[in-house]
């Protein structure tokens, strides 16, 4: 094979137990498993057998870049780890994304990523300074705030120095504690945070200053002009009087909103990250208690949530004239949709109204503190706002919490700034009864609390606008493995409809928490108006899964992003990258397949480690399908399986127990995993 | 003719935050690596993101050689027109990296702060410069893949905008 470009060739494994240091060749791992979780993935099954919990020290926690990364290729600054998730119930092997300039500095560092092993003895921060890895006290760390730390970290290492650190929630093992570079990026959703935490890792630091050598430099010139849609738009600051944290949502805020757009990660061409500037702080911020606070996503429903997002079939479906990443509402970017396009007469524009769920109102502040207060603690966003927060509202609502006092001297009230922040410090903090309850996140603490009464009681306050009546939907809004529906057709940020909430069931069914920070599900237009009417009887549904979660394993082992990947009329771009990267010529047939591997080996994992099989899934997913969506949709039992049936024969995997088949792991160059799988009985029965 | 155009040349420019405000991608550092050396690194740039998370409108700074006409750091090079050398059409100042010494005169001529001229990694460290990217047919590749051209060339007009920025 031809010289390999795009990686660096080395993993560092650091052992905090011993503060040991020792390299793994990354061409161990490429370019089979491509990059970043593929190679993760591939680590964890060779190194982390069955019956290791999220806090064990033998719990190791993997960060990967991807070939990408660093090379300058648009949304290839992003990196991903994985490990043992505390906030998946059960504690799963899981992944978390993250942007910022980290793991772009780790590979100008010389590696390509890091396997952390074992248990500090002490609050310790890890030194990466080019190619030399060192240990050092993080007593004086401990217990600050993330922007403090980060702070710190430049004023002992320098200003060249990019750090991703945990803030309190991490120290006090809250499950859905975050990991936040030095431009509020996080990991967030899997809780690694909290695994940084038991292991007495407060922050890593690294100073990069070497180079990166991709092998075809025309190609990325190329890709820039072609990823993202369209170069070179301005992006002036603006001043507004009033604040529309979606693009029907909008109140007016006295003293105005500053706000702009700014990217996430090394090379980013989609500048997504909206930046409120000069805003009241949760927590800390300048002496006049002001700060900036970056939303990407979830961050926007702390303002206002009335009424959830709704859909337009364009934002999940391409057609060739108005071909646009999805997901765009948040950059503002949107894009101007060319009529002529014949797909508007069936609908491709329609916007479909989401429901009325009457949470919150508009108020500017209350949202900064919030999304302040997430990211100073370093607590999952998505968790607090989506979660905490609706649970509360709609809790309080049904009368479910007139027996409760939290201890916090005031009115339980999720709309009010004060109470959040109370609640919140409760939280973090693990005071009292409750906090420590809800430090462990919500899906245990409903559970802890009473499932029937705490997480079952029906919100009578959600109305359909599409169909005028009144929905049920529970107050937990529990989707599967311990985390809450997101663009779920129902429950809060998923008006979506049947043709692609279905698809997006069956990808959370065979992850280990919401997969939706990757899978966001995308297809040609024509897949809407062919699976609309009968969609788990249509094949297509499966295999258009099946494509979205290969883009997804894509986006996350090359080194991608949500907003980028896929490119529906584009099936080479993957390629593409993957080549401009590396100098390998890969077809789009090949590079899928390398996607496929590294799904089917995190199923793997998942089977030996963690007990998967066909009835823990469908019954994890399952029941909150049988709440009506926007349009009063629901599936039935059968029908669902039915769709289960299509896409396990799809993938090759028995229908019985939902295991892949040793023709398929043969299929995938994983033999030796097959071999292992079949000592242990679980390989399918021929 | 202002005060401005008669110390500097033409060089690159970043517009206030209201006509464009930086991103902070990195991209123009990459490309800037990319089309001289083939490489991306922290240390193999002309052009100099400056990251800064405060609450100014201008959060991210670039910064690159404002091309003086009085080109202190070619005068100050002891190779000059072997290493630092003097494009006599144009007035762009360039390096020409196979005769620098890695001396440093230049870098400590340099008006500015930050100083506009970088070491690359080689021993010795060669001097990188802004070149405007004089023998690239485009023009400067910076401007060219900025995603939200908030760079510009002084002698331009910036974007919606009649005025130059200088
Ligand atoms: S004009 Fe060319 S040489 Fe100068 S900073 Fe931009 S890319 Fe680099
Ligand atoms: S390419 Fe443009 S937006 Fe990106 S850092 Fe450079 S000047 Fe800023």
């Amino acid at each position: 094979m031809n010289k390999i470009y795009g990686y660096v060739g080395k993993i560092a494994r650091i052992n905090l137990t011993d503060s040991t240091v020792t390299e793994v060749s990354t061409f161990n791992y490429v370019p089979k498993y491509i990059g970043g979780r593929g190679v993760c993935n591939k680590i964890f099954w060779d190194e982390v057998g069955p019956g290791v919990k999220a806090f064990d020290p033998e719990n190791k926690l993997i960060f990967m870049t991807g070939p990408t990364t660093s090379t300058g290729i648009p949304t290839g600054g992003r990196s991903t780890m994985c490990s043992i998730s505390p906030n998946n119930l059960p504690e799963q092997y899981c992944w978390s994304g993250i942007g910022g300039w980290f793991g772009t500095m780790v590979k100008f560092a010389g590696y390509d990523g890091f396997i952390i092993e074992g248990k500090a003895p002490e609050p310790t921060y890890i030194f990466i300074d080019d190619g030399k890895i060192t240990f050092h006290s993080a007593k004086e760390l401990w217990g600050m705030l993330v922007h403090q730390t980060q702070k710190k970290l430049e004023e002992i290492l320098g200003k060249d120095v990019n750090s991703i650190v945990i803030g309190p929630a991490g120290e006090n093992l809250v499950r859905n504690a975050s990991i936040t570079t030095s431009n509020d990026s996080v990991a967030a959703k899997a809780g690694f945070g909290a695994v940084f935490g038991s292991k007495n890792l407060k922050a890593i630091s690294v100073r990069g200053t070497g180079k990166v050598q991709a092998g075809n430099v025309e190609k990325i010139l190329k890709l820039h002009k072609t990823m993202g849609k369209p170069i070179g738009k301005t992006n002036p600051i603006q001043y507004k009087d009033s604040f529309a944290p979606r693009p029907h949502i909008n109140f007016p805020v006295p003293g105005g909103v500053k706000e702009g757009r700014v990217a996430c990660s090394y090379g980013c061409n989609q500048h997504c990250n909206l930046i409120l500037l000069d805003v009241k702080a949760g927590i800390g911020g300048n002496e006049k208690g002001r700060t900036n606070v970056v939303n990407k996503c979830v961050g926007i429903y702390a303002y206002q949530m009335i009424e959830d997002s709704g859909w337009t079939p364009q934002m999940s479906f391409n057609t060739p004239q108005n071909d646009y990443a999805g997901c765009r509402f948040i950059s503002g970017d949107g894009f101007t949709p060319d009529l002529s396009d014949p797909a508007i007469n069936e609908g491709f524009l329609d916007r479909q109204l989401g429901d009325i769920v009457n949470y919150w109102d508009g108020d500017y502040d209350r949202g900064n503190v919030i999304n302040d207060l997430c990211t100073q603690y370093g607590i999952d966003r998505w968790d607090v706002i989506i979660w905490y927060m609706s649970w509360l509202a709609m809790a309080k609502k049904e009368g479910v919490l007139d027996d409760i006092d939290f201890g916090l001297g005031m009115e339980i009230d999720p709309s009010s700034e004060e109470f959040m922040k109370r609640f919140l410090e409760m939280i973090v903090y693990r005071k009292g009864y409750y906090g420590n309850i809800f430090a462990e996140g919500m899906a245990r603490a409903i559970r802890t609390l009473g499932m029937e009464k705490y997480g079952k009681t029906i919100y009578t306050g959600r109305v359909s606008q599409r169909t005028g009546n009144q929905q049920i939907i529970p107050i937990s809004l529990e989707s599967a493995w311990g985390h809450c529906c997101h663009w779920a057709g129902r429950g809060f940020q998923g008006s979506n409809d049947i043709t692609c909430w279905l698809p997006i069931a069956i990808e959370l069914m065979t992850s280990t928490r919401d997969a939706q920070t990757n899978t966001h599900h995308h297809d040609s237009f024509d897949y809407y108006l062919e699976v609309r009417n009968d969609p788990c009887h249509n094949p297509r549904v499966a295999s258009s899964t099946i494509f979205n979660e290969h883009c997804a394993e894509l986006k996350e082992s090359l080194m991608s992003c949500e907003f980028q990947l896929p490119q529906i009329f584009d099936k080479d771009i993957e390629s593409e990258m993957f080549e401009a990267a590396t100098g390998i010529k890969m077809t789009h047939e090949e590079i899928y397949l390398a996607a496929e591997r590294i799904k089917n080996l995190f199923r793997a994992i998942l089977i030996r480690n963690n007990g998967r099989t066909r009835d823990m899934e469908v019954n994890e997913v399952y029941p909150i399908l049988t709440y009506p969506d926007a349009d009063g949709r629901t599936v039935s039992w059968e029908d669902f399986n039915h769709l289960v049936d299509m896409y396990y024969e799809q993938r090759g995997w028995d229908k019985k127990t939902g295991w892949p088949t040793r023709e398929t792991y043969e299929r995938l160059g994983l033999e030796e995993v097959a071999d292992e799988l079949e000592a242990i009985g679980k390989l399918p029965e021929k | 003719m202002s005060n401005t155009e008669q110390k500097y040349g033409r060089h690159i420019v970043q517009y206030p935050a209201d006509v464009s405000m930086c991103a902070g991608c990195g991209t123009c550092e990459a490309v800037c690596g990319l089309i001289h050396d083939g490489v991306t690194s922290p240390s193999i740039k002309r052009i100099f993101l400056v990251r800064d998370t405060t609450m100014t409108e201008d959060m991210h700074k670039i910064y690159s050689c404002q091309h003086c006409v009085d080109h202190p750091c070619y005068n100050a090079c002891r190779r000059k027109d072997s290493a630092m050398c003097l494009d006599e059409e144009t007035g762009i100042v360039y390096v020409n990296q196979e005769n620098c010494i890695g001396c440093r005169q230049c870098w400590k001529a340099c008006p500015f702060e930050p100083k506009r001229i970088a070491f690359n990694l080689d021993k010795p460290r060669k001097a990188l410069k802004c070149d405007l990217c004089r023998t690239r047919p485009e023009g400067p590749a910076c401007v060219e893949y900025c995603q939200v051209s908030c760079i510009g060339l002084s002698d331009q007009p910036m974007p919606g905008k009649e005025e130059k920025n200088e």
